[in-house]
């Protein structure tokens, strides 16, 4: 594989870029592989790198039903954070950060990882209360995490609103100065680049349309390109779980939602870390383009379309304007829906199933992004050993019928409230 | 400054009132009715900003919201706004701007050294380097990154204006108000129909303004002004001019931004900056028109390059030349009109037209006008590096693949035509699936998803009598079925020049051994190179284009860019263009203030502030509040210069000692009546109900389904079928639906009725030893014995002439009563307690006092209620009910809810009995041990213990049943602290509750 | 035609909670409080007229295109 630095490109400017390689490969799809990875976002690519770096099966095919990195990994706001109560997922996201440092010289590919921070804004005394248990939680568990007060949190984020005008002062925060952003679409586009130079075989615009199951084993997929053969299937598909599993006859305990962001027009450098706000639900950070990257609430309804509607952004701005007030007089410029796949208790599933060789990788809820690299790593792990590894033994199916929920935010199973 | 290319007598500004501005420090003149940019342009200013990637110099494009360049720095009555298009900025006295994205200045710009290292800097680039070594990428190369990226400057002030919002429902709402928009908008006003005609410019009439056509026997623009001026008479019509319908969402539900005041020197006093309206509409008619697209060669972003419509409208518009020596560059007739109008002018254009032989009525009015032009002929490239110099033509061959010789000739400007993209977003944005229509080599909408139709231009018709003809038919079609009534207006005869079909090709190839930079997004500095490179390494679907080379992606959402890349990338992968696709359209069309989407909902009114009846009192006797979700609650009242704790230890003491005060209004309260309620209660309540008697409270406690505790609160039982519950202050609308949930949907047989109480009662605490010798004063009339009012008893009492309901209840440990009277009277109550109680050593207390005396007798609450914990957990297993089943029953014979070492709430002293516990901190067995370190438990709550003058906490431990005498660690890292404790039970105070029912 | 901001979501209309003192099997009991189908396409489901009459009803809905096809009171029984 070509590789990519600073002198290949120098050199590469003097041919006038005519020599660039495939970034990947468009293959016709093989009548059978060892493992087929349904999904071409970037769990589903991240699963197929890991299998090929990590357990050496290469014999890989991964599906995508349109384009790959097309789903939430192109669609998110870019976070990246371990900033997790409980241990499973506290333990699980910090595997997964030390996999984030790393990830643009493992992939040799810039996916600009930036720990700029992350800062959870307190309002009340009872706030800081419950974000130290979280936070107490993470130091605990080895991962960095700094209380803030009033003072410090203005250092740090003057446009913040400090003023007298404000409903709900600041009175401190959570930070966790490790955490940060990553280029999006880079991430996607670098593990399909590796992917396919192990052997992994990208197979886009091709669409599930059943799977071969008999004597409770999968032997392989039907797809719109050709039935395909597999003794091991692994499902990535968070946002169209349910269209799936009910191809599977599977009920899960997902339900599909919609969650919008938007952006500003690019502005001068004016906010470098991650900011939530803690009297409601919005959280902000500034792309390298100078774009102010904004989300909050899901829509609230089951939904498929990735279209929102403009009360809810109007909400979720009103809460940013709270939080930043000069957020005022910048214009939005563009906005995006992107499907989640809500799961019961707000964490994900990655697991194996009742039928042999399928395996299940969803639940994501919002957070699937910043869990890419160490999904795709302990995923990779379940289908190449058949078994769970250590990191995702609480994210099992049976929990919800055993009780051992891992619910962050104590919202229960109405999902839709956020 | 002289106006040197403002023409004397054309144009539509108000020559009569000159106005003055500031440009990059400069004094200029315009004229009322100006835009920012065609006062720049009258000046001969040309040069406005630098482009996002390589700092090219940038001039401008077009003459409106498609505007990919002219992108300023507004300030205005004494604030400033980024990322203005000055194509959209209307001029006004005092205005002033500055060139952004360059330093030190627009002419010399360090930035544009990017502009020589460009073959260094292909789409992507940034994937490929800046990874060695690791650390530099966030604290070498990104910040440099960041700091040459992003437009305009973000004031970090609080904005000082205001913006409303307006719902408004219609009949039809007609985006555009160009002809298909006047002409489908008078047709269905005359029809009656209640109709509201936005329009994005500050003038109505579309491309009538600019065009020479003539409408029965008047010119375009006069048939236009009559159309207006009549709509604006009629009752029925609602006529918006700077208003731009940004966004069409689900069951036609559309938003228009409304510019009220953004044209002025500043806002009038009681007038919004803008006004954001939320439109429901019966029908839809997007006449939205076309923009223009670019024709593509070598150095087409220089200055001096933009659209030919754009500069026949500076033109017949503003009176404006763009250029004194121009060329037009055209596949089309609309060039044409241009160079007509710029001859008529005295100006002598030179036309290339990329075809070969074409024939019309313009092309011969040119001819005969000696309009100098030629024909297979194509601009190679500009030259010129802040100005267009000069332009390297050739010949083209048939085929369109050979270049002949080429020459150079001299120009200022070159506008260039290479068709109409209509602009569908609108429908798009509906749901409308697009289709392609080939004849125009463009999208147009397909079938009306929701209530939409899509007319003229927007719909790829071109020609006016057609436009107008179709435009009249639908509106009057549409509004008919509405209104019922029919007033169908006679059909105007339209004179238009006929034009010929235009030709298909756009892109300019380049002549050998040059390697021009042909631009498609001119913001984001995307060329036909990068298209190339994205291409060539397999980023192939039309989004993996966008996102690797940023096409599309700028501030002007790519809408003069987005078709030509899309041809593009058919011609190279050999597609046709509907099989490559497009991108998909989002709202906003254009970006809108995010101050006009929030409105007048921001500071101290971004969400309601509750404050209950007795809120003055507390403000008067220095309360110092608390939010407790939107409600304000006292949390102490401080005397001199008390603490918190100092306060509230107090505060609290004297409860243990005398008696205090508590506004308890915040508290849930519903109403429940009905034959069945009691059946109702039994049902969502863990414990038994259906035996409590009249005059009698209870305490309950509320599974949701998944057997983890909802809330806890009591419930009297006020007369037969009558009760009274409360819930905890956070819970009470979630309880409220909870119940309604089941009444209405799961148990609609039962005959029960609830509704919220809480806004109805004013409640006040009345708790310690004391309480009940102030209550007999309070009520001289009723007997508050212990026989006569028991623990868990409630009459009513009259409280000086007021009526008011009596609970003995105690969420303090104490012997207590909490007393309700109707809110209006709630401050008299309050005032009667703290006259009469001041016998007593009354004290009013807050919610800081309350916690303490919850936490040492072990009454659990929010923060071990926190969505995650089953009764048992917090110990309240003795309210279960084994007879009979309640919500979430089924779900506590779990296997981790009955586990032997299941959590439980214990309570927490430390050791040296001195050391306050931070909340929030974990409890471990070795303090020592390496991470991660195995948490059996966390804090959840700590008060100082004024019983026993120590701090206590509770906690959610592990195995806590069987922890009681162990010693343990609390930590709390993030306060640096290590403190040895005991484990305790979590009853700290009267563990027998003798006291409450004393 | 009221505003969406006037209503809350209530989730799967089709789900049926077990009668009260029923045996039940832990499955039913699972798909009951955490299982749903979640489809793409026509779904049915509860909204609550929270900001007004606060009544609950039971509405048809195309989850990817967001169209409303049907509404019933909470009364009436859905017909699939």
């Amino acid at each position: 594989m070509q590789k990519y630095s600073i002198f290949n490109l120098v050199k590469n400017a003097f041919a006038n870029h005519q020599n660039w390689d495939l970034a990947w490969k468009d293959p016709t799809p093989k009548k059978e592989y060892d493992v087929v990875i349904i999904g071409g976002g970037g769990h589903g690519l991240a699963t197929a790198y890991y299998l090929a770096k990590e357990h050496n099966i290469t014999n890989v095919a991964i599906i995508e039903k349109g384009w790959i990195g097309g789903g939430n990994v192109g669609r998110n706001t870019t976070i990246i954070r371990s900033n997790y109560m409980h241990d499973d997922n506290a333990l699980f996201s910090e595997f997964g950060m030390d996999l984030w440092r790393k990830m643009s010289q493992d992939l040799n590919y810039n996916v600009m990882f930036s720990p700029r921070g992350i800062i959870n804004l307190a309002h009340s005394d009872a706030q800081m209360n419950v974000y130290a248990r979280r936070g107490n939680s993470m130091r605990l568990n080895g991962i960095d995490a700094v209380l803030l007060n009033r003072e410090q949190v203005r250092e740090i984020i003057p446009m913040a609103d400090f003023s007298e005008n404000v409903r709900f002062p600041i009175f401190g925060g959570l930070m966790q100065p490790s955490a940060g952003t990553a280029r999006h679409d880079a991430v996607a586009w670098g593990y399909a680049r590796q992917a396919d130079s192990m052997g992994v075989d990208i197979i886009q615009n091709c669409e599930v349309i059943g799977f071969d199951i008999s004597g409770g084993k999968i032997n392989g997929v039907r797809t719109s390109r050709g039935d395909i053969k597999a003794k091991k299937i692994g499902l990535c598909v968070a946002g169209s779980t349910n269209v799936l599993a009910e191809k599977l006859n599977m009920t899960l305990p997902i339900e599909t939602h919609l969650l919008q962001a938007c952006v500003s027009e690019p502005v001068k450098p004016v906010l470098d870390g991650v900011v939530t706000f803690g009297a409601g639900h919005f959280y902000i950070s500034q792309s390298d383009k100078g774009e102010m990257v904004m989300g909050g609430d899901l829509d609230g309804y089951n939904s498929y379309a990735q279209r929102g509607n403009l009360p809810t952004l109007q909400h979720v701005l009103t809460e940013g304007i709270a939080m930043m007030p000069f957020l005022s007089k910048l214009k939005m410029l563009r906005t995006w829906g992107g499907i989640m796949d809500m799961s019961m208790d707000g964490s994900p599933i990655i697991d194996k199933t009742h039928i042999e060789g399928l395996y299940l990788n969803c639940g994501w809820c919002y957070g699937g992004f910043k869990a890419t690299p160490a999904s795709g790593w302990t995923f990779a792990h379940t289908i190449a050993q058949d078994r769970v590894h250590e990191l995702n033994s609480g994210y099992s199916l049976n929990r919800f019928n055993t009780g051992h929920l891992l619910d962050e935010k104590g919202l229960g199973t109405k999902t839709w409230i956020s | 400054m002289t106006q040197s290319f403002r023409l004397n007598d054309v144009g539509l500004i108000n020559r009569d009132k000159k106005i003055s501005f500031k440009f990059n420090g400069v004094t200029y003149y315009g004229y009322e009715g100006d835009t920012l940019a065609s006062a720049l342009i009258a000046n001969g200013v040309h040069l406005v900003g630098r482009s996002f990637k390589y700092h090219r110099p940038r001039g401008f494009f077009g003459a409106g919201v498609d505007e990919p360049y002219a992108i300023v720095q507004l300030y205005r009555n004494g604030e400033t706004e980024p990322n203005i298009k000055a194509t959209e900025q209307e001029l006004f006295e005092g205005l002033e701007a500055k060139s952004v994205n360059c330093w030190p200045s627009v002419n010399f710009d360090v930035g544009a050294i990017n502009n020589f290292l460009k073959i260094f800097l292909p789409a992507g680039f940034y994937y490929k380097t800046f990874m060695w070594p690791k650390s530099f990428w966030y604290k070498v190369y990104e910040p440099f990154i960041r700091k040459a990226a992003g437009l305009g400057v973000a004031s970090t002030k609080h904005d000082k204006e205001r913006y409303e919002h307006k719902y408004e429902y219609c009949d039809l709402l007609i985006a555009g108000s160009g002809p298909s928009g006047l002409a489908s908008a008078y047709a269905a006003a005359k029809n009656g129909a209640r109709v509201i005609l936005a329009e994005d410019k500050s003038r109505f009439g579309g491309t009538l303004l600019t065009s020479d056509v003539n409408i029965g026997n008047q010119t375009g623009k006069e048939w236009a002004d009559g159309i207006i001026s009549e709509l604006k008479e009629m009752p029925n019509v609602t006529v918006k001019n700077r208003s731009q319908v940004f966004g069409y969402y689900d069951h036609n539900m559309l938003v228009m931004s409304e510019r009220i005041s953004d044209h002025l020197p500043s806002t009038k006093k009681f007038h919004p900056k803008q006004r954001l309206w939320y439109i429901r509409a019966k029908e839809v008619l997007i006449s939205s028109g076309s923009i223009e697209r670019p024709l593509v060669f070598g150095n087409n972003d220089t200055p001096g390059v933009m659209l030919s419509s754009a500069a026949k409208e500076y033109l017949k518009v503003y009176g404006v030349l763009v250029g004194k020596k121009p060329l037009i560059f055209t596949n089309n007739d609309s060039g044409y009109e241009t160079a007509i109008e710029l001859k008529k002018n005295g100006v002598d254009p030179i036309i290339l037209d990329t075809r070969k032989d074409p024939h019309s009525e313009i092309i011969d009015e040119a001819k005969n006008l000696g309009i100098e032009i030629k024909f297979s002929y194509v601009v190679v490239a500009a030259q010129g590096y802040k100005k267009v110099k000069s332009a390297d033509i050739s010949k083209i061959s048939d085929d369109k693949e050979q270049l002949g010789t080429i020459e150079n000739i001299k120009c200022d400007c070159i506008c260039v035509s290479g068709f109409w993209t209509p602009t569908i977003h609108l429908a798009s944005q509906s749901g409308n699936k697009t289709q392609f229509k080939e004849e125009i080599d463009a999208f147009i909408p397909g079938e009306s998803k929701q209530n939409e139709k899509t007319l003229g231009a927007a719909n790829g018709i071109y020609t006016l009598d057609e436009t107008l003809k179709s435009s009249f038919e639908v509106g009057n079609e549409i509004s008919k079925k509405i209104t019922n009534k029919e007033n169908k207006v006679s059909f105007p005869n339209v004179v238009e020049k006929k034009s010929t079909v235009h030709d298909k090709f756009w892109c300019v190839p380049l002549p050998k051994g040059k390697n021009y930079k042909r631009f498609l997004d001119f913001q984001n500095d995307v060329a036909v190179s990068d298209i190339e490179i994205a291409l060539r390494e397999g980023y192939r679907s039309i989004e993996h284009v966008k996102r690797y080379t940023t096409l599309g992606m700028a501030t002007d959402q790519g809408k003069t860019s987005n078709l030509n890349g899309l041809q593009l990338v058919s011609k190279i992968e050999n597609k046709v263009v509907p099989a490559v696709g497009h991108t998909t359209f989002r709202p906003p069309y254009t970006p809108v203030s995010i101050g006009a989407i929030v409105g007048r909902e921001i500071g101290k009114h971004s969400k309601p502030t509750r404050k209950s009846p007795m809120h003055f009192w507390h403000e008067k006797n220095n309360a110092v509040f608390v939010d407790a979700g939107v409600w304000l609650r006292p949390r102490y009242y401080k005397q001199g210069n008390e603490t918190l704790f100092e306060g509230s230890k107090r505060e609290a003491k004297n409860v243990r000692t005398n008696v205090g005060v508590c506004d308890v209004t915040t508290l849930g309260k519903i109403d429940i009546k009905g034959p069945d309620a009691a059946e109702l209660l039994n049902r969502v309540y863990t414990n038994a109900w259906l035996k409590l008697p009249v005059g009698k409270a209870r305490y309950g406690v509320m599974l949701r389904e998944d057997g983890i505790v909802m809330d806890d609160g009591t419930t009297t039982r006020i007369s037969e079928n009558h009760y009274h519950m409360t819930t905890t202050t956070a819970q009470a609308a979630n309880v409220l639906s909870h119940l309604e949930y089941y009444l209405q949907l799961v148990w609609p047989d039962l005959n029960v009725n609830v509704v919220s109480s809480t806004e109805q009662w004013a409640g006040a605490a009345i708790a310690g030893p004391k309480s009940r010798d102030l209550l007999q004063k309070l009520f001289p009339n009723s007997d508050v014995s212990n026989e006569g009012l028991p623990f868990m008893g409630y009459m009513e009492g009259d409280l000086f002439g007021v009526k008011a309901r009596i609970f003995r209840i105690s969420f303090s440990g104490e012997l207590a009563y909490e007393v309700n009277v109707e809110s209006d009277y709630g401050n008299f109550m309050w005032e009667k307690i703290m006259e009469i109680g001041e016998e007593f050593q009354i004290q009013p207390y807050g919610t800081e006092a309350l916690s303490t005396l919850r936490i040492e007798m072990g009454h659990v609450a929010g923060s071990e209620l926190d969505g995650r914990t089953i009764p048992y957990d917090n110990s309240l297993e003795g309210l279960l009910s084994k007879k009979k089943d309640f919500i979430g029953k089924r779900s506590l014979t779990r296997e981790a809810f009955t586990a032997e070492d299941r959590q439980k709430v214990v309570g927490v002293v430390p050791l040296d009995k001195k050391t306050s516990i931070p909340e929030g901190s974990h409890l471990v067995k070795d303090s020592n041990a390496p991470l991660p370190n195995p948490k059996l438990g966390y804090i959840s709550a700590s008060c100082w213990s004024v019983e026993h003058d120590n701090p206590f906490s509770l906690a959610i431990l592990k195995n806590g049943k069987n922890m009681i005498g162990e010693k343990l660690y609390v930590m709390s890292p993030l306060k640096n602290k290590v403190i040895p404790v005991e484990i305790v039970s979590s009853h700290y105070v009267d563990p027998k509750g003798e006291r409450v029912r004393s | 035609m009221r505003s969406q901001n006037e209503f809350s979501y209530g989730g799967d209309a089709t789900v049926k909670r077990p009668d009260l003192n029923k045996e039940i099997s832990d499955q039913e009991w699972d798909n009951f409080v955490y299982n749903r189908k979640s489809l793409r396409g026509k779904h049915w489901e509860l909204w609550q007229h929270i900001s007004g009459c606060r009544q609950w009803i039971k509405v048809e809905r195309d989850t990817a295109t967001h169209e409303i096809f049907m509404t019933l009171k909470a009364n009436e029984e859905i017909s699939l």
